[in-house]
């Protein structure tokens, strides 16, 4: 009964907290009737599938806790651009976003010595307005079209939903693409360097890290390649990303921190003030732009949530070594 | 939207506004007995009157806000079920309700 368990769960984060512990107990009775009845009909219990099946019949979370809730609001221009479903999530993050947009505001007016007046406000909460209302419309839109598959997924079910096999093949199109031009750098270093190819070329340096990270996009291609001929092995998505993306950490905080220049001028240009610039320009580019500490940081914080999705798939693994032994 | 489907959602709105006075008398009929959420939902389900939990838990939560069902939790068959039936007032606004609808049912007869 534990996905039944991780069902309540994800139905009771949706609903008003007031009256949220007694609708989970009488919808958990509900269910659990209805469940004993059809295996009562079957002859025997529901397996994993079965009861993934049930509940996708039944509706997915947000869209169950929608209908016990009274407030009803949502955006619309017309039509419908935010759903009662979605809006109070949108809501939420939208008072964030504009908590965080007029902090930073503030800090940055503060830090440069600039008057903070009301003009300095109007464009970036604007642009945040815009921007989640577009993307929780395109999610509405997507929740209209498709209202049954869960979209929110807790971390309990996760390993029951099969990965879809355009995830895997779009996810492997862009890690074949990122695999080719990485392979192709070394004789076409225009690639990275662009125009500047001419006066540049890559330092020593960057050898160094050429084959570390070619194995880290080959991780990447046998990840989508596993989950596109085993879609059923959900535990490859968290497991083995986890592990690329921690050995991404170590290998591109040294090439980030500890590392000297990535590019240097080529053979047979004269060091000038201009080639400097330009030499310092494209390190920093590559340092900061490129590579930077946001993609260190994307790959510490993957790893971490992937763990965090791995723990489920950990749970089943002990559970059944337990089973297991316990048959022997 | 083709005319086809607006009709379809036409029809759709107005069968649910039909339904759903009818929905309310039929729950209360029901619950002049004692029962619990899904042994009701079955009764009202094999006398053709299908139903979500969804629609069915608010609608009785409501009906005991406004004091015409009462409900308590007890324990059967080893868990805990929240059993409803028909307050005093219930049990008045029923009968009156349903001489309403008696009264509406013979002249809708009548005029159609």
């Amino acid at each position: 009964m534990d996905i039944l368990e991780s069902y309540l769960r994800a139905v009771k984060r949706c609903l008003p907290r007031a009256q949220s512990d007694d609708i989970i107990k009488e919808l958990s009775d509900d269910l659990r009737s209805q469940i004993e009845e059809q295996q009562a009909a079957l002859g025997r219990p529901f397996n994993d599938q079965e009861m993934m099946a049930f509940f996708k019949q039944h509706g997915d979370p947000m869209t169950v806790a929608r209908r016990y809730r009274q407030d009803h609001r949502s955006l619309s221009l017309g039509w419908e651009l935010i759903g009662p479903e979605l809006f109070p999530m949108y809501l939420i993050l939208l008072s964030f976003n504009l908590t965080l947009t007029v902090g930073a505001v503030v800090v940055v007016s503060l830090l440069i010595h600039v008057p903070i007046t009301f003009d300095a406000f109007v464009v970036p909460v604007l642009a945040q307005i815009l921007c989640l209302t577009v993307v929780f419309t395109i999610l509405n839109l997507i929740r209209r079209k498709y209202p049954q598959p869960w979209y929110y997924p807790p971390a309990e079910l996760a390993p029951m939903l099969p990965v879809s096999r355009w995830y895997s093949l779009i996810g492997l199109i862009m890690w074949a693409t990122v695999a080719i031009w990485w392979l192709a750098v070394p004789h076409f270093p225009q690639l990275i360097l662009g125009s500047g190819a001419v006066h540049l070329k890559l330092a020593s340096t960057w050898h160094r890290f050429y084959v570390p990270i070619l194995l880290l996009v080959m991780g990447s291609i046998s990840q989508r390649v596993v989950s596109l001929l085993h879609p059923t092995w959900t535990w490859a998505v968290p497991v083995m990303r986890m592990v690329i993306n921690t050995a991404a950490v170590p290998i591109l905080y040294v090439l980030m921190f500890k590392s000297q220049t990535l590019v240097v001028l080529a053979d047979g240009i004269q060091n000038t003030p201009h080639y400097e610039q330009l030499v310092e320009d494209f390190n920093g580019l590559i340092r900061w732009g490129i590579l930077g500490p946001w993609l260190w940081m994307y790959a510490g914080i993957s790893a971490i949530v992937y763990a965090w999705y791995s723990v489920p798939h950990l749970r089943r693994l002990i559970r059944g070594t337990r089973r297991q032994s316990a048959v022997i | 939207m083709s005319p086809g489907n607006a009709n379809h959602d036409l029809f759709e709105n107005l069968r649910l506004e039909l339904r759903r006075g009818s929905l309310i008398l039929a729950v209360m009929a029901s619950l002049q007995t004692e029962q619990y959420g899904y042994t009701l939902r079955k009764a009202l389900t094999d006398h053709g009157m299908p139903i979500d939990e969804g629609t069915l838990y608010p609608l009785l939560r409501r009906l005991e806000t406004q004091g015409l069902l009462v409900s308590e939790w007890r324990e059967e068959d080893k868990r805990n079920k929240r059993f409803y039936r028909l307050s005093a007032d219930g049990k008045t606004i029923f009968k009156q309700l349903l001489a309403e609808w008696q009264s509406m049912n013979s002249s809708l007869s009548g005029i159609l």
